[in-house]
């Protein structure tokens, strides 16, 4: 037999499927996967929030309060209080045995943790000027617990780092990457869920003083330092400009009334006339 | 431009896999027309895995030549892999590496074969092993070596 080289054509040994149109389904499989889970995740943690017995509540809030060990402030409990019993019709808040502490840190911020704590910033309160101003921030966080906000955010975002680390691996670039990836989802979440809580905040204020003068002051003083818009795409607040012109919008279609709101009471005054320890910006 | 380097690993990700992708698929069809090249060149040297059996006094010397090659897998291939680990299937973009690998180890093993003056290699066998296991994991780099070795026959000139 003689031997006759030949060289054959063509490759049976690599698929033609060109790499792009590959990646593209790969792609689109994991975002229909992604999609799906995230709805159902969004699903469980809701209808979980909803069910989650206090006492899990009180044991996540002890954590937490660990990282913000505020001081008990009489004033503020007072105006507290007295939000509460304006509030006192509201079920979803009865479940919670409410505190309210000071921490003393120059961030302007406030936060609701878990088991009805709230945790007011120093730099926020010594930004305050108005009794309505203040009562508006309690009522925000309020509305969170009345929504029960902090298990849900938890809970998705529990949900969504377990995934990825059980399908990417715990040290995998892509678990950084899919949490990237979902935070736009995560952030709109999170600012309908702050949107939710400006307007519980507003009827709480319309309730408390009839009128809501001093509900906007607050993130007025914002919306010039905050920078674009666009900046918050990714953010988990709005942009104070957005809350503004969504409860401009509120007061409008529910016709409160915006008179002028009550100064600082003196036993709050007193706090930010005390030269600060160190410099607030 | 804070945006950008707010997310700046998200950015490095993006920027490898486009290098992955252009690098790699330059690199692989440079690759490819070469070994095609090469094989023509080479064509007339037969390679044959039968054992062969020869006339006596046919053969003048019967050496074990080799060859071997490693190719590494580039980022963007390895994108594709790992999405190929989620939902199962061909690994359609390792195939082209195997593929390269194998073909240039053969003609490494065939150069070999005609600097030794041989007429034909019999008993062609060919390995593949991983360089760098897990090579879908952080900081492991995945290649694939080929080898191919066989015995090189030179014939008495009758």
């Amino acid at each position: 037999m003689k031997f006759t080289p030949k060289q054959l054509s063509g490759n049976v040994n690599v698929s033609r499927t060109h790499p792009l149109v590959e990646l593209f389904w790969l792609l689109a499989g994991i975002v229909m996967l992604g999609g799906l889970f995230i709805f159902a995740l969004g699903f469980t943690t809701d209808w979980a929030a909803r069910k989650a017995p206090l006492s899990i509540e009180k044991w996540i809030g002890r954590q937490t309060l660990k990282q913000f060990p505020g001081e008990d402030n009489p004033a503020l409990s007072q105006r507290l209080q007295a939000l509460l019993t304006t509030a006192s019709s509201e079920e979803r808040l009865q479940r919670y045995p409410f505190r309210i502490l000071v921490l003393d840190r120059d961030d302007v911020n406030a936060l609701a943790l878990p088991g009805g704590t709230i945790v007011i910033f120093s730099g926020l309160l010594d930004e305050i000027t108005s009794e309505n101003e203040l009562m508006m921030v309690i009522g925000h966080e309020l509305g969170h617990f009345a929504q029960r906000d902090h298990l849900r955010g938890l809970g998705r975002g529990l949900g969504i780092a377990i995934a990825t680390t059980m399908i990417f691996g715990q040290d995998s670039g892509f678990s950084d990457l899919v949490a990237k990836a979902v935070l736009p989802i995560q952030a709109g979440y999170s600012q309908q869920q702050e949107r939710a809580a400006d307007r519980f905040a507003l009827d709480l204020l319309a309730r408390h003083y009839g009128h809501c003068g001093g509900a906007t002051d607050f993130f007025v003083r914002h919306a010039t330092t905050s920078g674009p818009q666009i900046a918050y795409l990714l953010a988990s607040h709005p942009h104070p400009q957005a809350r503004i012109d969504d409860l401009n919008r509120i007061i409008a279609s529910k016709h409160y009334a915006l008179l002028a709101p009550q100064p600082l009471g003196e036993d709050l005054r007193h706090r930010q006339s005390d030269p600060p320890a160190s410099p607030t910006h | 431009m804070d945006l950008l380097l707010d997310n700046l690993d998200l950015v490095m990700f993006l920027v490898l896999v486009c290098l992955g992708y252009t690098a790699g698929s330059w690199a692989e069809k440079k690759h490819y027309r070469s070994i095609e090249a090469r094989e023509k060149e080479l064509l007339s040297l037969a390679v044959v895995t039968a054992e062969g059996s020869f006339p006596k006094n046919n053969v003048a010397q019967a050496v074990l030549v080799t060859g071997s090659a490693v190719v590494s897998i580039d980022y963007f291939k390895r994108l594709l892999a790992i999405l190929r680990n989620i939902f199962g299937g061909r690994v359609k973009s390792y195939e082209s590496l195997v593929d390269r690998a194998r073909r240039e180890a053969i003609l490494r093993m065939k150069t070999a074969a005609q600097e030794q003056g041989a007429g034909m290699i019999v008993n062609l066998r060919l390995e593949t092993a991983a360089i760098g296991r897990n090579a879908n994991q952080k900081k492991q780099i995945g290649s694939v070596e080929a080898i191919a070795y066989g015995t090189a026959i030179r014939f008495n000139r009758v």
